[in-house]
């Protein structure tokens, strides 16, 4: 198995992903601090915990938007110490196992809902117009929104258009999806069709991280809860245990103000 | 009329002046905006400094330096290549500026998806970046250009036969109250050339906002 043939997407393999020793700095500002987590292939792992904790630079950090200072990477049979030069091959292999989805869905407004899911794939991936919209199209349907396939961003809803995004990341083959609070800018009801999406994503075995602040989801999705607090990872375990009985004080405290909200 | 065809002959130079200056500076404007928001604090700095020097000085100096300033061996601009490059370069400091302002203006959001997706630094910059920026700046780029057709009067002060050129020469064999009549013409002429611009340039713009906002 080669990374291209992962890029043509003739295999979509369970890739896992490990981090080690992450940290990060803003000048004397610390974000991250030696934050390390293995993620199995075909798991979900759900990174709660307050604002600030870090769980969304440490995200980023994942697909290198955010350059940590020091820490190993290892992906898809590469290793990538982003603290040191990283050459553009590691970046794309990185890039190219990795997909993303943003809270504010982020498609470009000047692009139908098929162009942003076919452009990438024809740039990335080298695919003709025909075999990236024929994937775009499948891909559509497949997150329910195939009559809007013609139609801008700026003509869905939210709740669309994260299914979109998604749409998105997927049509370019990853085998490990990155969320980031993708329902937060979303209001409740609507949020529910895109964890649809997402738990249908969980059940075909992608491997998924996901930042999130729904605690439901959390608990009834993902293999591996993981709570963040004060730049660090301070807990993590199976989900229905850490939030029945969160051995940190700090874990005890976070799920009450989510909990009885 | 005699004064309509005296202002008229000066019609034909006054759209070359002013489109050949906005196109170098359509053109030479993208270099600098990327330079302006370059991460390399070398080339940003001496990007700035060149778009401030530009700016600094009138025009008309400008015009006056290249046309009488410059003698290289025994190459001088003659007065229309003079008034073409000192608009043009004006016109590529102030655009460059302009699409400085429209690439920041792209949500950091854009970009970031982008870099996400795995697209290179150039499909980002033109395929991502260029278009919202360029929907977010045609109003004022359509403002320059009318503001650089009249601009281009400055042109007559180093002897290039537009429009005013026209009108100054019909005045002066005309010194009665025959020889303001140009000058009401002229100004006529400036804002009936004027208004089709601001007019597409709204078109433009209502039509990109309804492709994308609905």
């Amino acid at each position: 198995m080669t990374l291209s043939e992962i890029a043509d997407g003739k295999l979509a393999p369970r890739t896992g992903i490990k981090l080690d020793n992450i940290c990060k700095r803003y000048g004397d500002h610390t974000v991250l601090d030696d934050v390390s987590l293995h993620v199995e292939p075909g798991t979900v792992t759900a990174l709660i915990g307050p604002s600030g904790a870090g769980k969304s630079t440490f995200l980023r950090c994942i697909n290198l938007l955010e350059r940590p200072d020091s820490g190993t990477i290892q992906v898809a049979g590469h290793t990538i110490e982003p603290g040191k030069v990283v050459n553009n091959k590691d970046l794309a292999a990185l890039r190219s196992t990795v997909g993303m989805v943003f809270q504010s869905f982020n498609l470009f407004p000047h692009m139908s809902a098929m162009k942003n899911i076919s452009f990438p794939q024809q740039k990335v991936l080298g695919r003709s117009r025909e075999e990236a919209d024929a994937r775009s199209m499948e891909l559509l349907e497949r997150v329910g929104l195939k009559e809007k396939a013609n139609q801008p961003p700026g003509r869905c809803s939210g709740g669309q258009q994260q299914r979109i995004a998604i749409a998105r990341a997927l049509a370019l083959d990853p085998s490990i999806m990155l969320f980031d609070e993708p329902t937060s800018a979303l209001d409740p009801e609507v949020g529910l069709e895109v964890l649809a999406v997402m738990r249908e994503l969980a059940a075909d075995g992608m491997t998924m991280i996901v930042v999130t602040h729904e605690m439901q989801f959390a608990r009834d999705v993902s293999d591996t809860l993981v709570v963040m607090a004060d730049c660090k990872i301070i807990e993590q375990g199976d989900p229905g245990a850490i939030m029945s009985d969160p051995q940190e004080a700090r874990t005890r405290r976070f799920l009450r103000a989510v909990l009885e909200r | 009329m005699d004064a309509l065809s005296a202002v008229l002959q000066g019609l034909p130079m006054t759209i070359v002046l002013t489109l050949s200056a906005f196109a170098i500076g359509i053109l030479g404007a993208v270099p600098l905006a990327v330079g302006l928001s370059s991460s390399n604090i070398l080339i940003r700095l001496t990007s700035r400094l060149f778009v401030d020097l530009v700016r600094g000085v009138p025009i008309i100096v400008w015009l006056f330096l290249l046309k009488f300033g410059i003698q290289i061996g025994t190459f001088k601009f003659n007065p229309v290549a003079a008034a073409i490059v000192g608009l043009g370069v004006v016109s590529i400091a102030y655009l460059a500026e302009i699409y400085r302002g429209g690439l920041q203006a792209v949500p950091r959001g854009q970009g970031e998806a982008a870099h996400a997706l795995g697209l290179t630094r150039g499909t980002t910059f033109y395929g991502v970046m260029v278009p919202q920026a360029f929907r977010i700046v045609s109003p004022s780029i359509a403002t320059y250009l009318t503001g650089l057709l009249k601009d281009s009067s400055i042109a007559s002060t180093i002897i290039v036969a537009e429009m005013v050129f026209q009108s100054q020469s019909f005045a002066r064999q005309h010194p009665t109250v025959e020889g303001i009549l140009p000058y009401i013409l002229v100004g006529i002429l400036y804002i009936a050339l004027s208004l089709p611009v601001a007019y597409l340039s709204r078109r433009l713009d209502s039509h990109m906002r309804k492709a994308v906002y609905a």
